[in-house]
């Protein structure tokens, strides 16, 4: 009886809760369908660029054999059960644009088939002096996604030779890692990701204080006195812009203790981690603006905590969703937060030891991302608790 | 509304004045055309049954709510967006405690001072003059949270007061405090208002609170003005008086009831006591005096039961609960 009574009571508390049990409710179901969307109802397709420096041959019998090409065709042609392709091939035309598309993870890898690669076939079909030839394959050792591209590529083009010459795969594999990725740890790829999520966390606790302020009455007593609404936001951000750069140094010492080495500028990854510092408490002011109180924000700031971290690749990578081009830059749907740029600024400094000139782009979407976000959060805030 | 009877106590310049101050949520108007004035120096004690609309009226006067209809004047100032002076001018104590638990007494003082604009080493003099009015001198630098639930009620009410405001809205002031305490907030907001010119309005369901220091008492009931006036003035025209009760010995008790009747208006026998009712009854106790002598009867205990703020405000907003 005791029991139906205690079940009663938390029944009724927690329906007259709407906003924090559809929270809850929603979390789950809100990212099984993020993760349908994002792999294409469980099929993903995997970026690979192809340069194609094969020159054709003309065959005993008078044809010809362009087997570079015929080669990619096979390629495009590799599915999955359901039909849908297994690798989306992009042909480039040189190595320097190729390794551009590499280092902002717009394909996970690049494959240079050999401009011999059609004679060496030709010779292996004709039983003629062999000639080698060979296809290498250059990605960023650190993307876990160029493993599986490559390996899929590779088995794609051993069903193409064996088909082709009858015989089992005899063409020479190389394998280039773009910058020092082969250099990185797996304790090292997965750092960048952390500064970003150890910087996400600071938005609960902006959420939370101002939500404090406004649960006790304080900002209430502080609306009073001639303190202005700017007053309140920028020192207050002030003080949660340092306790992140504190966490963000502090993780930084912490996995230099632990061994990691960063190939590019630490300066740089910091100016990175501050910048995207603002935004994290510009998210936090967007929280607090729909909460009144301390539970209410912590709970509702889970939401964007999991959403940004997850998704901006902070966590493992997310394919891109390309929406346009700018300046030679896809623009996917997760560009819209800052934290992408920043995982992706982190991963080219850490990772392929790029400077300033390397990461501008993401170092102008970041500040832009950033501003936006800040002046978002001001805006609500003020809206909802300072007029 | 009643009309008042006698003028402010204190006279002078009208510090706040509102006109036809009005809030609604929803159907509810819970403030409903205020008019109001108080006075430099005057104390103002505002009572309603909960819900009547005090806090919103409170909140409305020191420009935390904005009304829906109608005007605040503070020093001849409207009351609509922030005025930096204006503001440095307004003292407010909230009804709940609102304290920076994490803040030491001191440093609360210092940053409220702060905000006002006022120099740090002007608000630490303050600060600590404020902490000793109100006993806490000794838990200055202690976390707010660590004092107990008196002290922060008086730390409460010293925040609002860090600024040496002019005017002060104190809502329930007395509230959560000992005797002790009550004495003291009490005899401050009196030296304040009497010794320093300061105004205070302050909301109560304390009718011995607002006897004992408000120089008027407004009573608002469903948002509405009921009344203005001196307590005294109050307790005078409104209820159902005095009670006087005399223990009588002989046998003419019939005969001395009716010629009494002749100046009290109710006046009946319980046993051998006669029982008199009449606002201001004591006025009439000369009189009463004579007839009993002159009617041959011995005259035994005389009790009387003076009509209070309580039964003033009973009689106007009734016996019903409310919320």
């Amino acid at each position: 009886m005791r029991i139906m009574g205690v079940f009663r009571k938390n029944w009724r508390e927690q329906r007259r809760d709407l906003l924090l049990i559809s929270l809850v409710i929603i979390f789950g179901p809100f990212f099984v369908f993020m993760y349908w969307f994002l792999f294409a109802g469980g099929s993903f397709t995997y970026g690979l660029l192809i340069l194609n420096e094969d020159r054709s041959v003309q065959m005993g019998d008078g044809s010809v054999l362009a087997a570079g090409e015929e080669m990619v065709v096979a390629m495009e042609n590799l599915t999955y059960a359901a039909g849908t392709p297994l690798l989306k091939i992009q042909p480039v035309s040189d190595l320097a644009q190729a390794h551009n598309l590499l280092r902002n993870r717009d394909a996970s890898a690049l494959m240079v088939i050999s401009s011999d690669f059609s004679s060496s076939l030709k010779a292996q079909k004709q039983k003629e002096q062999p000639v080698s030839s060979s296809i290498t394959f250059v990605g960023d050792l650190t993307n876990p996604y160029y493993t599986i591209t490559a390996a899929l590529a590779s088995a794609g083009m051993e069903q193409y030779i064996e088909r082709t010459t009858g015989q089992k795969q005899f063409i020479k594999i190389i394998e280039e890692p773009l910058g020092t990725s082969s250099m990185r740890t797996e304790f090292e790829i997965y750092v960048p990701g952390i500064f970003i999520f150890s910087l996400m966390v600071l938005m609960f606790l902006v959420a939370m204080n101002v939500a404090r302020e406004v649960e006790n009455g304080t900002l209430a007593r502080m609306k009073l006195t001639r303190m202005t609404s700017l007053d309140f936001l920028v020192g207050m951000s002030l003080v949660q812009g340092l306790v992140g750069m504190g966490a963000v140094l502090l993780t930084f010492l912490t996995a230099l203790a632990c061994g990691f080495k960063s190939e590019g500028s630490l300066w740089l990854a910091i100016l990175v981690c501050a910048i995207a510092c603002v935004s994290v408490i510009g998210l936090g002011l967007v929280v607090a603006s729909f909460s009144r109180t301390v539970t209410h924000a912590f709970i509702i700031a889970n939401f964007p905590f999991a959403f940004f971290a997850f998704f901006s690749g902070a966590v493992f990578p997310v394919p891109k969703i390309a929406i346009f081009t700018l300046f030679g830059h896809t623009v996917s749907l997760f560009d819209a937060m800052p934290s992408t740029h920043a995982v992706n600024a982190l991963n080219k400094i850490f990772t392929m030891g790029m400077g300033l000139n390397e990461v501008l782009y993401e170092l102008i979407s970041l500040i832009f991302l950033s501003a936006l976000y800040f002046a978002v959060g001001v805006f609500l805030f003020k809206r909802r608790h300072l007029t | 509304m009643r009309e008042s009877e006698t003028p402010p106590s204190q006279g002078g310049r009208a510090v706040l004045r509102t006109e036809n101050l009005t809030k609604r949520y929803g159907d509810l108007i819970a403030v409903d055309g205020l008019n109001l004035e108080v006075f430099q120096g005057e104390i103002l004690g505002f009572l309603g049954p909960n819900g009547a609309g005090k806090t919103t009226s409170l909140n409305m006067m020191c420009g935390l709510l904005k009304p829906d209809s109608g005007k605040t004047y503070l020093f001849g100032i409207p009351v609509d967006g922030k005025n930096g002076e204006m503001v440095s001018r307004v003292g407010v104590a909230p009804q709940n405690t609102v304290l920076w638990g994490k803040l030491t007494c001191m440093e609360q003082l210092e940053f409220l001072g702060q905000m006002y604009g006022l120099p740090g080493k002007e608000v630490r003099v303050r600060g600590e003059a404020l902490l000793e009015v109100m006993g806490l001198s000794e838990r200055a630098h202690k976390l707010a949270s660590t004092l107990s639930g008196g002290m922060q009620r008086r730390l409460n009410l010293i925040l609002a007061l860090v600024h040496e405001p002019d005017i002060l809205f104190l809502d329930e002031p007395e509230a959560g405090l000992d005797p002790q305490s009550r004495v003291l907030v009490r005899d401050y907001i009196k030296l304040l208002a009497h010794e320093h010119g300061k105004t205070v309005i302050f909301t109560t369901h304390n009718m011995d609170e607002a006897d004992r220091i408000a120089d008027r008492v407004a009573i608002i009931d469903h948002g509405k003005l009921l009344t203005l006036d001196t307590s005294d003035a109050l307790k005078r025209s409104v209820g159902e008086g005095d009670v006087l009760e005399i223990d009588l010995f002989g046998q003419e008790l019939e005969t001395a009831m009716r010629a009494v009747r002749k100046n009290v208006s109710s006046v009946f026998l319980t046993g051998n006591t006669l029982v008199m009712r009449d606002r201001n009854v004591i006025v009439s106790l000369p009189f009463i005096m004579d007839v009993l002598k002159s009617s041959g009867l011995r005259l035994g205990e005389v009790r009387l039961h003076e009509n209070t703020l309580e039964d003033v405000f009973i009689t106007l907003t009734g016996r019903r609960l409310r919320e």
